[in-house]
């Protein structure tokens, strides 16, 4: 293997792509932040208070449970994907194709290793803070009495979650450098992103199917709900986060030196 | 110590298969400070493919390239920190104002930029851009885009430039701008390579001209001795449909000449000796005689790639 393709991840003109990501979104933080807030506020309000209305309480681990804590640790993950996983496709796509930044990057120092890694790297701290953001808003919930969790378990789980932003960032640049143009950018969502997202128990407890509970043992997201919901509402953590941060691992190695070739056939027409 | 006199770009022996095709086969090019060279060719001939793989944008598959002594290879980083890009396209970040690109594109090198502010400064007004610094780079007009462009391509003042098509789709007065900002650049004592489509302008701005063909060097040299060695002395041009036509047609083809076809007329260059015997041998002939130019050394080279 090619260490230097993640050693790249740490060299200076991944940090200044980064640092221009940054930079551009903290111009906007006002309206940047409305995204993070409020979309996490409407979800637990019309799904786990509404919602979970209608669907009372429903068997988790064992016990009964109200569906609006069995959705928060689910949508924190949730968050993380989602975020990732846009950004590093429509908007690096954006980038890459209309915008031109890439190229306008790859005319200094910055050689293309770094504009991807600079990518990659903030589409996962974009997910972070929409996670962190999503934190405050189920504190404000936990304040309103409405959400008890093992708060102090948060904070710990905020490394998994830039992990696994990280991974699936190199999916959302897998496509970045396949999809012919912006047309195509209804295909990602319905290949990944609702596969992944409803096979995942992020929303509902998954049914007990047996090729479907085999199936999920490979979807990260699926793990990463899990744990965090073992983490958040049991105050314990289990395999499921070591299951999320070993698939998210396996992810990145594969899919990294992957994204590198075919985006440098992508931009230079060269392998 | 560094020769001064030594050239900053030094390419030897480039070669660039892509999609299965030999781009580029064999081309050397080398360009001191404080001269332009202008890269010239058919569409096709590999200029672009030349030029990204001499500001790195393409490994070549072989042959080595340095800039102000830097090995593109081996010592990227510092070869590329000597080296400034003005790409075909617009490529300025439309995220930031003008001064903002500017300072955005410095970022992008190492060691920094001492005393940036004074060099944006200095770079906006050399520019003509003090008064477009806070605006959005789309709100500009073509000729303020490329002159964005340049400037954004030697804020980390770089001792090489490289100029790919700077004036392509500009009017002509925002290219003679464009030309002058060239001419700055040579009188800083940069290395410039340029590649363009308009004769004129290579011929103003080049002090010497590379042509590629088929990825291949077909000729180096001055503006002068390209078309002496390529076109010929005197290009005759005559109407080929009038009645002397078929005669000299069979008098080109006996000497060898092949004559170049630009709507109704014929364009052929012929040496002195050549030119006294046509006018001896057509002399109630109607035709004009005028030195060649850079456009008859495209039609020369597209002739030679004709069947």
């Amino acid at each position: 293997m090619n260490l230097a393709v993640f050693a790249s991840a740490f060299a200076w003109q991944s940090r200044a792509v980064l640092g221009r990501h940054v930079r551009v979104h903290l111009r906007n933080w006002h309206t940047a932040m409305l995204p993070p807030v409020f979309e996490p506020l409407v979800m637990l309000l019309a799904f786990g208070v509404g919602l979970g209305r209608q669907i009372g309480d429903l068997r988790w681990a064992g016990a009964p449970l109200d569906y609006l804590p069995y959705l928060a640790p689910g949508i924190l993950a949730y968050t993380a994907f989602m975020t990732a996983f846009f950004q590093s496709l429509f908007s690096a796509f954006m980038r890459m194709r209309y915008q031109k930044a890439w190229e306008g990057q790859l005319t200094t120092q910055v050689r293309l290793e770094h504009v991807i890694w600079g990518e990659a790297l903030w589409a996962a701290t974009l997910a972070t803070a929409y996670a962190v953001a999503m934190c405050g808003v189920l504190a404000g919930f936990g304040l309103a009495g409405m959400l008890t969790l093992h708060w102090w378990w948060l904070p710990a789980a905020l490394p998994l979650l830039l992990l696994a932003a990280l991974a699936f960032s190199a999916i959302g640049l897998l496509f970045t450098a396949l999809l012919p143009s912006i047309d195509y950018m209804g295909l990602p969502f319905f290949l990944v992103i609702m596969p992944i997202g409803f096979a995942s128990s992020t929303y509902f407890p998954l049914p007990d199917v047996p090729w479907l509970q085999a199936a999920v043992q490979a979807n990260p997201l699926h793990h990463l709900s899990e744990g965090l919901r073992w983490l958040l509402l049991r105050g314990e953590p289990t395999w499921h986060l070591a299951a999320a941060a070993g698939l998210c691992a396996l992810l990145l190695l594969v899919l990294v030196p992957v994204d590198q070739r075919l985006l440098r056939r992508r931009v230079f027409g060269d392998v | 110590m560094p020769d001064a006199a030594a050239p900053l770009i030094e390419a030897r022996g480039l070669v660039k298969a892509l999609g299965g095709r030999r781009v580029v086969d064999g081309v050397d090019l080398s360009c001191r400070g404080g001269e332009v060279i202008g890269l010239l060719g058919p569409n096709g001939a590999g200029k672009t493919t030349s030029l990204r793989m001499c500001h790195g944008f393409l490994r070549p598959d072989a042959g080595h390239i340095r800039i102000a002594g830097h090995d593109l290879a081996t010592d990227g980083d510092a070869a590329r920190r000597a080296l400034g890009v003005c790409t075909q396209d617009d490529t300025y970040d439309s995220d930031f104002t003008v001064r903002g690109n500017l300072q955005q594109t410095a970022r992008y090198f190492r060691p920094r930029i001492g005393n940036l502010a004074a060099r944006i400064e200095e770079l906006l007004a050399q520019f003509g851009l003090t008064e477009f610094a806070g605006q959005k780079p789309e709100t500009l007009s073509g000729g303020y885009k490329r002159r964005l462009m340049i400037a954004r391509a030697v804020v980390h003042s770089p001792r090489v430039v490289f100029l790919d098509e700077p004036t392509t789709g500009l009017d002509p007065q925002a290219r003679v701008g464009v030309w002058e900002l060239v001419a700055q650049l040579r009188a800083a004592g940069l290395a410039v390579v340029l590649t363009t489509h308009y004769m004129d302008e290579a011929e103003r701005l080049s002090d010497r001209l590379v042509v590629l063909q088929g990825g291949k060097v077909r000729a180096a040299g001055t503006t002068r001795e390209l078309l002496g060695a390529v076109v010929g002395e005197h290009v005759v041009v005559m109407p080929f449909a009038g009645p002397h036509g078929e005669g000299v047609g069979l008098w080109l083809r006996t000497r060898g000449v092949r004559p170049s076809t630009v709507l109704a007329d014929w364009h052929f260059a012929l040496d002195a000796a050549g030119l006294a015997a046509f006018v001896a041998e057509f002399s109630g002939l109607r035709y004009e005689v005028r030195p060649p130019t850079l456009d008859d050394l495209f039609l020369a080279l597209a002739r030679e790639g004709q069947p």
